[in-house]
């Protein structure tokens, strides 16, 4: 299935997974006055099925696992996903703990296997991430920005 | 009290106007980062001797050491650092450091890998790998100079020189260890 792209405003929604909540303060930081997303046309929804982006923090608990999938499953395509913070990112943490699932690496498998499509993910690093490189993801997302860190392999002669 | 309500919008701008404008133009304002700010780390290839002090210290195992064939890798995963600074903090030769970097974000997690490869040192007796690298042995010499005789040695093969030079010191000849 061919997706369009995003073409206006981008809404979205704030999918906590068992975070310990510095993620979720930095979200509101973002959204509050001082950094004042709105200028950019981003806006917090309520529901996911008017979102077309997914803020998920949190390294996804076995508890909330089938919340988050439900919750995935309602947001209408093109679907976007921005993993906020070292937990969604790679699992933090309790990479290995047995309750979590262990980040969004891990969530895609479990999505692929139940018939979700994901059709961007963008990964935020950061304990807690900054408002700023929130900000900063979404634009990389939108593709108005290069992103800086590239992978590299130094050799110690 | 309709009139108080009909003047409540300029009672609110005049609130606003004293307040002033708080917003923060980020992408084109410096951000407000302060000196003492932890960011990504950044690992210079020409200090670290691939000792590992880093991959004890780190809280949630960002960074890892493996060891394939002749090579010690040592793998920093950005994305599950949590920008302690332990790390700089325990290293012995000052590699790593601490920087402002944050804007970090990327599309793939391939991206957020970053490796520093290390060759392991050959033991000087029998050609064995040492499981050390040469900055290391460096390290220890410059620490302990009585080492520099046996350092390149693999245990084994110090086990050997130890016994031969003790045999030695009691009156062998050199010709029954040569047969």
């Amino acid at each position: 299935m061919r997706v369009d792209p995003l073409k206006k405003s981008i809404w979205v929604f704030h999918l906590n997974t068992g975070s310990c909540n510095a993620c979720d303060i930095e979200i509101l930081d973002a959204l509050t006055p001082y950094f004042d997303v709105e200028r950019f046309g981003i806006k917090l929804v309520a529901s996911p099925r008017h979102a077309d982006l997914v803020l998920l923090t949190g390294p996804i608990t076995r508890k909330t696992l089938p919340k988050v999938i439900n919750a995935l499953r309602a947001v209408p395509r093109p679907r976007y996903v921005l993993a906020i913070g070292a937990c969604a990112v790679g699992g933090g943490i309790w990479y290995d703990t047995y309750s979590v699932i262990g980040g969004v690496e891990e969530l895609k498998k479990i999505l692929e296997e139940n018939g979700i499509e994901i059709d961007r993910i963008v990964y935020v690093p950061g304990c807690p991430a900054r408002p700023e490189a929130i900000i900063y993801g979404v634009a990389v997302l939108l593709g108005l920005v290069e992103q800086k860190v590239h992978g590299e392999v130094k050799i110690a002669e | 009290m309709s009139l108080k309500k009909l003047l409540k919008p300029f009672k609110l701008i005049s609130i606003a106007r004293r307040s002033g404008v708080v917003t923060v133009l980020y992408p084109y304002q410096k951000s407000l980062i302060t000196t003492e700010f932890r960011g990504k780390i950044s690992i210079d290839a020409t200090k670290c001797m691939g000792c590992g002090a880093c991959v004890n210290a780190c809280p949630p195992n960002a960074l890892t050491l493996s060891r394939r064939d002749d090579t010690i890798i040592l793998n920093y995963f950005i994305g599950r650092c949590i920008f302690c600074g332990r790390c700089a903090e325990v290293c012995p030769v000052g590699a790593i450091t601490v920087t402002h970097e944050f804007e970090l974000a990327s599309t793939s997690t391939r991206d957020l890998n970053e490796s520093l490869v290390h060759r392991i040192e050959r033991c000087s007796g029998c050609g064995g790998g040492l499981g050390a690298t040469s900055r290391m042995l460096q390290y220890v010499i410059l620490h302990s100079p009585a080492s520099e005789n046996y350092v390149h040695l693999c245990p084994d093969c110090r086990k050997k020189k130890l016994i031969q030079s003790l045999a030695m010191k009691m009156g062998a000849r050199t010709e029954d260890y040569e047969g």
